[in-house]
């Protein structure tokens, strides 16, 4: 039997291309639906892609299709692309986050996304010290606001002198 | 609203024309910096500014796409230059001078991000939705540019002198990015485009002079002149051929061609 639980299980196997943890703690799941016709059940995925027009997408889309196509009774898989709820970084999961940082790259805490402006006012991106995934420290800066990907950013970490990544508050 | 009213179909490619076709030329412009930025992280930062840029661009291709009955490679790269509607500011080369390139950003960045504020509250939902994550995603540009321009300015006189001579060089043309589409009111009165909170122009002009005041540099900027005809009309510089002649070569070679 299948249901929406044993799908996720399955996409939560799912590692993204660019981080080192699953689209699921990536939030970038945001529903799935299964419809039963006869013996076989089709399921629709719908996915929130993180930067618009990420290269990841299209290879994210096919791991999909591969592994819930091969669930025993699941007749088709359809994958959507929506931006409605945008994606952003407070929709990584605490286990997701712990991951992270183990890996070296630190996420922005819950709640501190940027909001998309009205008008005039200047964008203040680096705000509180950004505490150093490897040594805790927050003696750190921000090397480059731009990353070996487009959501990530480089901080230097003064005390124990490693470099890590921040993703961007997008 | 999901679909367009047939009325407001040609003003809205129009529109979202200018907003791709910007963004394009400026990542393409972007992109000349590859491998020549004037140190690693500006060789990253550039890269990355041309990457978000042109993957913006295909976005709203792809959302014009149906419209128009067209791909969205074939609108990038399978168009004549009067069919373009981007501003002239983002055709010009800057000749791999560092102060042009950090200036024609600066007015650029922040135009581009206030467009896309007004945006990300279409009436057309589709429009909407897209345009809230791309706004998003500008914050970074406008963060990074608004640094650079106070840091030249407050670096040493050769770094201040030739910030604000790049400046000073692109303030004249910089507000036709203001220049309106066809029929651009009837989209703001369907609030496909809508109005900003405050004139869009002097909250542009203000945020441009309080980040040039930070850098101590001056920035004076007129309103565009209404009747003037520029680039959301067809009408280009010369650079915008020779730039579309180098970035469509390999298209031209065989259109339609798969990758």
């Amino acid at each position: 039997m299948i249901d929406t639980e044993s799908i996720m299980d399955v996409l939560r196997e799912i590692p993204d291309p660019e981080m080192p943890i699953s689209i699921v703690d990536l939030g970038l799941v945001e529903d799935v639906r299964i419809e039963t016709n006869g013996d076989s059940a089709v399921v629709s995925i719908d996915v929130l892609p993180t930067f618009v027009g990420c290269p990841a997408l299209p290879m994210i889309e096919n791991e999909i299709r591969t592994k819930v196509g091969a669930v025993e009774g699941v007749g088709e898989v359809s994958v959507q692309f929506i931006y409605d709820p945008p994606w952003s970084v407070d929709r990584i999961s605490d286990g997701g986050r712990q991951s992270l940082a183990a890996h070296g790259v630190t996420v922005p805490e819950h709640g501190s996304k940027l909001d998309v402006p009205g008008h005039g006012a200047k964008v203040e991106l680096r705000t509180s010290a950004i505490t150093c995934p490897f040594c805790g420290s927050n003696e750190t800066r921000l090397d480059s606001p731009f990353g070996p990907t487009r959501c990530r950013m480089i901080y230097y970490c003064e005390a124990c002198r490693n470099s890590f990544e921040h993703m961007k508050r997008v | 609203m999901d679909r367009l009213p047939e009325n407001l179909k040609q003003p809205t490619i129009d529109l979202l024309l200018a907003v791709a076709d910007d963004k394009l030329m400026l990542g393409h412009r972007n992109s000349d910096w590859t491998g020549l930025g004037p140190i690693l992280e500006e060789d990253i930062a550039f890269s990355s500014l041309a990457q978000d840029e042109i993957a913006h661009a295909q976005a709203i291709y792809e959302l014009l796409s149906p419209l128009v009955n067209k791909t969205a490679d074939e609108l990038a790269y399978g168009r004549s230059a009067d069919q373009y509607r981007c501003a002239k500011i983002v055709e010009l080369p800057d000749n791999f001078d560092w102060a042009i390139a950090i200036a024609r950003q600066f007015f650029c960045d922040h135009f581009d991000r206030l467009r896309l504020g007004r945006l990300a509250r279409s009436s057309y939902k589709p429009l909407r939705d897209l345009a809230y994550r791309l706004a998003a995603e500008e914050q970074v540009h406008v963060d990074h540019v608004d640094a650079w321009i106070v840091r030249l300015g407050r670096g040493n006189d050769e770094s201040k002198r030739r910030v604000q001579t790049a400046m000073d060089g692109l303030a004249p043309l910089a507000p036709m990015l203001f220049e309106k589409v066809d029929a651009e009111d009837e989209l703001v009165d369907a609030h496909l485009y809508p109005r900003a909170d405050d004139d869009m122009f002097h909250a542009w002009r203000d945020v441009l002079q309080h980040v040039a005041h930070e850098g101590g540099l001056s920035i004076e900027l007129s309103p565009p002149d209404e009747d003037a005809h520029g680039g959301r009309r067809g009408h280009h510089s010369e650079y915008l051929k020779s730039l579309l002649d180098e970035m469509c070569e390999v298209y031209r070679l065989e259109p339609g061609a798969a990758w």
